[in-house]
């Protein structure tokens, strides 16, 4: 077993402080006020537990007789101690009560000016607003800086949970819900060598935060949970939050993100938005039937409907089924898709379009695959 | 004097052994007279094995779910589906443990035989409807089962909406499985109460009650008044998936937290319908293996109805981050602060009990043991869980699971365990090897904290509940606790391995083994199936100087002081002035 | 040093009953009164239980109508009061002729006996008639639970519906025919028994038609008047609601979130418009409605600079006959009488299972418990009526 434990993975920008600590780095004015309360708690609990342990195990060894002797005395009744028994415990625990409430008023009243984030959760992914149509997975905020996140859900019932900020807060669909925090230790930024090394390797795939321990853009980050059970990829509906250090760096990883980089295809951001706007979670690429219909069947196909008329998905449908998802449903399959009305730019949707088209069977890369097949068939 | 003869001149009460058309399991023979039994007896044996199958299943599927955590990316379910396994797992293991064992496992499987014996009674009140609860909670295994064979459960046991009324699986089957087995819980409560009411026998005040019928009494009130509320909303639940009332849909201007309201107004008593008899096991326990009065006897009592009353009050400490306004979020941190103090100072008394008596460590008094260490940890972390600030940070992570895996199974399950070997010889009429019985109890013990100590860790770190994978920074850990669930896995073999081996080849008990001062010892090992011939005298619960252990035949005996004849003298034959007449 | 073992007494009698041990008491009870006691504590339990059953929806009725009084108030106009009140008549009566019964039994009027308890039964049945013709008349209307909701105000009263109504008689017709049946049979085959307890019982199937009668007369009256449509109470309420409505409309689709987005308004409404033909988007044909009625209600207002507004705010008629609005009312209304009534069919099949004892002349007066605990059952069936009746009929 301590092999084991000597072996355990200590990995870069993971939050522990040493290799036996108890809980995640300390990285949000609640954190140091927590972990003392946790600690004072822990403590009187030892406290108590060690003579009610020590007394279990030493009676047990003392007062163990023969069958058939008598016990020693059989008072059945002490009121004084009683009474002490009774009554001490009671300031331990209005203590306990008492800071705790405290505390969590603190966490429960937003202060004034805070920087408002809109945060969706959705199956199985999150989406951060930050303003003027610009959305992204990621939740980046300033450093010493309260952050007040405004939370939906579109669907089911999640829940927010940043350990390295002690902060949590169910997102329930109907409501708002609230939670605020301030972050006092910023993110690293991995140097720029790392940085395309791991960019080279990564080679356009999705991106392994879990390995690389940092993000896209380079830097380090601590992990943001659900932590309401919400269905099969509960465990994976993660992202990331990054502190930033000044509102300069904030602002320019906002524009950066905003929308297309200039010198993207539309084809590469559309199928960046695949992987981060929560389409992949619902639509494979390969063909597997999940609990939308594959994009391998997708783009120039003939769908039937759900109400038995046939279409062909072209842009237009295409345009149609991300604004207004349940107007034409392909047959076999539940009106469940949120609409992502509002939440993506002109410019997003026809990218989309772009990368279907070319994950598509049907689309005009595959015609034209065909079309040759045809032609050497001919010959 | 030696520990083990008997003080000669003294008159010895023992029953005795039962004849084979006397022993209640043998007096009527065949499957029917099984099935259509109304001796409460062997209805509490049904559900002895009832609640072990289901117990077996519960406990493979968690076998199941530590294997499969071995791993970050999870070590037996693979492919596509592989996280939808999953899900489907944990959600049944955590359903069936919960209503298909650990509320009904004390009160219907022991309480059930032990109730009316220790009240000198011949039956519960209402034996028909006993045997009704019997076959409800079948009629609700049969649904659960079968929502495993259609398209499974993987809501959680917890069933939260709007997952619950959208997601595909048989949430319908699953919910009346348990909207039934709300019934048998409720007529099994129900005959409890009118039983301890109106079958004690004279002399039997209510402080004259062995201390399992307080725990029992006060675990009924609750059955009786929480469960119609589970089915209420269970019902509604059904009633939103099939006709969309929209209580519970955002869409139709329902509320989804409305249904944690509903649900946890029920599953929080139903925890102290768990704990309760597990409590009152204990003190029986504790007291008939030191041999010495249970300390406390009123707090106890008190306590308990203190716990089942309070416990109505704080279901909303599992709602601490749903959205709830701060003062309800208060309060509900406050009321749980009190209900948590009964049960400390029932730990105390258990302690000065053991306090200068004469302690057998025998296998129910280590289960004990195992217990009181276990629960007073659960407990203990019960208080992080109540305080606000922390519950932030530990709600809904490993921590929690931790927690209630203490009080449930190291509370609980243990002291159902405690309380199965200790009344075994009552019940079949057998002795198990000791050797093996604590040999259990220390598998069990060891096994169950490697399992669960590590979590506490885990959710303090952060892993979340109910993840089918996990950052590869959590890994040492569940891998500790899953080398754990194994080791406890193998303990609760032995222990079932004891217990059979006894059926075949065990020593045949005699009536009081354990030198107990209750009622159901007075009668054969085991019962006749009319428990008494005319309603046995009635005692002091706890007092055992007038028991004393009879070395030669390995049993304890009531011993009464020899009698004088009164007179001494013979009487005279003439009459007292027959001489002066002469 | 003796050892006394316990020998088995002999002090029964041929049948193994102890001479004070009658026939109607059981075996694990010592005393009829230990017997009479732990029922009567047994059944005011199970009463217990029964209110926190209904407590759960009591709660739902009320967080509901705190929200949006004005849908109850609507909905409301729809339940018919004559109706509701002569099932309230009835099922009062009822309880009085079960708390005659339990008198006769004491008494071992065993004639009287059956004649209450038939009279119970006969109510009870003449209360589902009448329930049938309510639940039939909303179900062809279209006033269901939200998600099946269809009512349309131009067209209250489409005659394309299945014949709802049939199919809730049909068991109970099958039930009168059968009873029917047993009775010329055992008059024929001369079984006094059965021919005892067949007449009652015939009696009491035919009172379910009685009801049925009774609810086409009098609902065929009220049909004019009735169904008109509903408008809610003007002023703060339906400003109020119309901006709970624009929030609620929770979906993308939501008109107010387009507006806000600005350039593309006109080919979104348009879409929107087709969109809302299709009655399962229940959030865009709310948000449409939103979005007129705030128009409308805004029209008449200004905002000044610092912040006041100027200008009447207009009443508007809120029309609360949509799926979301008057679907929640008769969601509560089907789930708490729909309930009720499986509780008073669970009642008729107990009330003649006890007919049957009470001809077999089962009761005197040392036992006559479970006909006091069916009473006490039937009693709180009643007061839960009680309860219901004026929640959900006498909003207004």
């Amino acid at each position: 077993m301590f092999a084991l434990m000597n072996n355990m993975p200590n990995l870069l920008g993971d939050q522990f402080a040493s290799k036996f600590a108890w809980f995640p780095e300390q990285a949000s004015t609640f954190a140091a006020e927590n972990d003392w309360l946790f600690f004072f708690i822990t403590w009187i609990c030892v406290l108590f537990f060690i003579p009610i342990a020590g007394c279990l195990f030493y009676f047990c060894w003392k007062y163990s007789k023969p069958k058939g002797q008598k016990a020693e005395s059989n008072t059945a009744h002490n009121t004084p101690l009683e009474l002490a028994w009774s009554i001490l415990p009671s300031f331990f625990l209005v203590a306990m009560f008492v800071m705790g409430a405290r505390s969590y008023l603190d966490q429960r009243t937003v202060p004034e000016g805070a920087n408002n984030i809109g945060l969706k959760a959705f199956k199985w992914g999150w989406t951060m607003d930050y303003g003027k149509g610009v959305m992204n997975p990621e939740l980046h905020i300033l450093v010493d800086e309260p952050t007040k996140l405004s939370m939906r859900s579109s669907d089911v019932i999640h829940s927010v949970f940043v350990p390295a900020f002690r902060a949590k807060k169910d997102v329930v669909p109907g409501r708002y819900n609230y939670m605020w925090f301030e972050a006092d230790v910023a993110s690293e930024q991995v140097s720029e060598a790392e940085l395309a090394a791991a960019t080279k390797e990564n080679d356009g795939e999705v991106w392994d935060y879990d390995k690389w321990q940092f993000t896209p853009d380079g830097y380090k980050f601590f992990d943001l949970y659900c932590t309401e059970y919400c269905g099969k990829n509960h465990s994976v509906m993660q992202t990331v939050v990054v502190v930033h250090k000044t509102v300069e760096d904030l602002d320019a990883w906002i524009k950066q993100v905003s929308k297309r980089p200039v010198d993207q295809t539309p084809e590469a951001w559309g199928e960046k938005l695949y992987n981060q706007r929560g389409c992949a979670g619902c639509h494979s690429l390969d063909g597997s039937k999940r609990v939308g219909p594959s994009f391998k069947e997708s783009y120039g196909n003939k769908r039937p409907l759900a109400d038995g008329t046939t279409i062909t998905a072209d842009e237009d449908y295409i345009r149609n089924s991300i604004l207004y998802p349940k107007k034409q449903v392909v047959a076999g399959y539940q009106p469940v898709m949120p609409s992502y009305q509002g939440q993506l730019s002109d410019d997003d949707i026809a990218s989309i379009i772009a990368y279907l088209k070319t994950v598509s069977d049907y689309g005009p890369k595959a015609a034209a695959n065909t079309g040759e097949e045809q032609t050497s068939t001919e010959e | 004097m030696s520990a083990g003869s008997l003080p000669s001149g003294s008159q010895v009460r023992d029953p005795g052994y039962p004849t084979p058309s006397e022993n209640y399991l043998t007096n009527s023979k065949g499957v029917l007279s099984w099935i259509f039994t109304l001796d409460h007896k062997r209805i509490g044996v049904m559900y002895l094995v009832g609640v072990t199958v289901a117990f077996g299943v519960a406990g493979l599927l968690a076998l199941l779910i530590r294997l499969h955590l071995f791993q970050p990316t999870g070590m037996v379910f693979q492919g596509e589906e592989a996280n939808n396994w999953y899900n489907q797992v944990f959600t049944l293991h955590g359903a069936i443990m919960v209503f298909l064992f650990i509320i009904p496992s004390i009160p219907a499987a022991l309480g059930n035989f032990l109730v009316p014996v220790m009240l000198g009674a011949k039956d519960v009140a209402f034996p028909r409807l006993n045997l009704c609860s019997f076959y409800l909670w079948v009629f609700g295994a049969l649904f659960f089962v079968s929502a495993l064979c259609a398209s499974g459960l993987d809501t959680g046991w917890t069933f939260y909406t709007p997952y619950s009324t959208t997601t595909d699986s048989s949430v319908i089957l699953a919910t009346s499985g348990a909207f039934i087995l709300g019934f048998s819980s409720i007529f099994t409560g129900l005959n409890f109460i009118v039983t301890i009411n109106t079958m004690r026998p004279p002399g039997m005040t209510w402080f004259r009650m062995p201390l399992f019928l307080w725990a029992t009494y006060a675990t009924s009130i609750i059955q009786v008044l929480a469960t119609p509320v589970l089915g209420i909303t269970l019902l509604l639940l059904i009633a939103e998936r099939t006709m969309h009332i929209g209580i519970f849909d955002p869409e139709y201007n329902g509320d989804p937290v409305t249904f944690q309201h509903f649900f946890w107004f029920y599953s929080h008593p139903a925890v102290y319908i768990m704990i309760l008899p597990a409590f009152g096991i204990i003190s029986d326990l504790i007291s008939v293996h030191s041999h010495k009065r249970i300390f406390g006897y009123r707090f106890i009592a008190y306590s308990s109805i203190a716990i089942a009353l309070l416990g109505f009050l704080v279901w909303g400490h599992h709602m601490f981050t749903s959205g709830m306004s701060s003062l309800t979020t208060i309060i509900f941190s406050a009321l749980t602060f009190t209900v948590s103090v009964p049960s400390a100072i029932k730990v105390f008394n258990w302690l000065a009990t053991m306090y200068k008596g004469s302690i057998s460590l025998t296998t129910p008094m280590c289960y004990s043991l195992a217990f009181i260490f276990l629960f007073t940890i659960g407990g203990l972390t019960g208080l992080h869980l109540g305080t606000l600030a922390t519950d932030m940070h530990l709600h809904d992570t490993y921590f929690v699971v931790a927690h209630f895996h203490y009080v449930m199974v190291g509370g609980t399950l243990v002291a159902f365990l405690g309380g199965v070997f200790h009344w075994w010889p009552k019940m079949f009429g057998k002795m198990y090897s000791e050797a093996g019985g604590r040999l259990s109890a220390l598998l069990v013990f060891a096994g169950f904290n490697l399992t669960f100590l590590p979590q506490f860790v885990l959710g303090s770190r952060g892993m979340p509940r109910r993840y089918a994978t996990y950052d590869p920074e959590f890994a040492a850990l569940h891998q500790m606790s899953t080398w754990g669930s194994m080791l406890l896995g193998f303990g609760l073999l032995v222990a079932l391995v004891v217990l059979l081996r006894s059926l075949k080849s065990g020593k045949r008990a005699p009536a009081n083994p354990w030198g107990a001062a209750t009622l159901e010892w007075e009668c054969t090992s085991p019962p006749p199936f009319y428990n008494f011939e005319r309603a046995p005298t009635v005692g002091d619960p706890y007092d055992f100087s007038n028991l004393e252990w009879d070395a030669e035949n390995e049993r304890y005996v009531k011993i009464e002081p020899a009698r004088e004849i009164v007179p001494e003298e013979q009487p005279v034959t003439e009459p007292v002035h027959a001489e002066d007449s002469k | 040093m003796s050892t006394i073992e316990a020998s088995p007494e002999v002090g029964h009698d041929e049948h193994g009953h102890d001479h004070d041990h009658p026939p109607f008491l059981a075996h694990h009870f010592d005393t009829p009164e230990q017997q009479f006691d732990s029922g009567k504590l047994g059944i005011w339990l199970f009463l217990v239980t029964e209110v926190l059953f209904f407590s759960g929806m009591f709660c739902a009725y009320a967080i509901f109508r705190a929200l949006r009084p004005e849908v109850f108030e609507g909905c409301s106009q729809f339940l018919n009061t004559k109706l509701g009140a002569i099932n309230t008549g009835v099922l009062l009566f009822s309880s009085l002729t079960m708390a005659w019964a339990v008198r006769c039994s004491q008494l071992e009027q065993h004639k009287g006996l059956v004649g209450t308890l038939a009279a119970t039964l006969s109510c009870a049945m003449i209360f589902l008639g009448v329930k049938a013709i309510e639940y039939s008349h909303k179900f062809g209307m279209g006033l269901l639970p939200a998600g099946l909701f269809f009512y349309d105000p131009s067209n209250p009263h489409p005659t394309d519906h299945p014949p709802y109504l049939l199919y809730i008689c049909a068991p109970f017709a099958l039930a009168l025919v059968g009873v029917l049946i047993w009775l010329v049979v055992s008059a024929a085959s001369g079984n006094k028994f059965q021919f005892a307890v067949a007449k009652p019982l015939s009696v009491v199937c035919l009172c379910f038609f009685v009801g049925v009668g009774l609810g086409t007369v009098l609902e065929s009256g009220e049909d004019s008047a009735d169904h008109v449509d509903v408008h809610a109470d003007p002023n703060g309420l339906a400003t109020a609601s119309v901006m709970l409505e624009a929030e609620k409309s929770a979906e993308a689709e939501a008109a107010p979130a387009i507006a806000a987005s600005g350039a593309m308004v006109p080919v979104e409404e348009s879409v929107l418009e087709i969109l809302a033909t299709d009655p399962t988007n229940v959030g865009v044909v709310s948000g449409l409605n939103a979005l007129e009625q705030q128009t409308a209600a805004a029209g008449t207002s200004t905002v000044t600079g610092d912040g006041e507004i100027l200008g009447a705010v207009t009443t508007t008629e809120v029309d609360v006959m949509t799926p979301t609005t008057a679907g929640v009312f008769f969601s509560i209304y089907y789930c708490m009488t729909g309930i009720h009534a499986i509780h008073i069919l669970a009642g008729i099949g107990v009330l003649v299972w006890l007919l049957v004892r009470a001809v077999r002349k089962d009761f005197n007066r040392q036992y006559f418990g479970p006909v006091d605990y069916v009473g006490l059952y039937w009693h709180l069936v009643d007061l839960i009526w009680i309860y219901l009746f004026p929640l959900l009929y006498l909003i207004r």
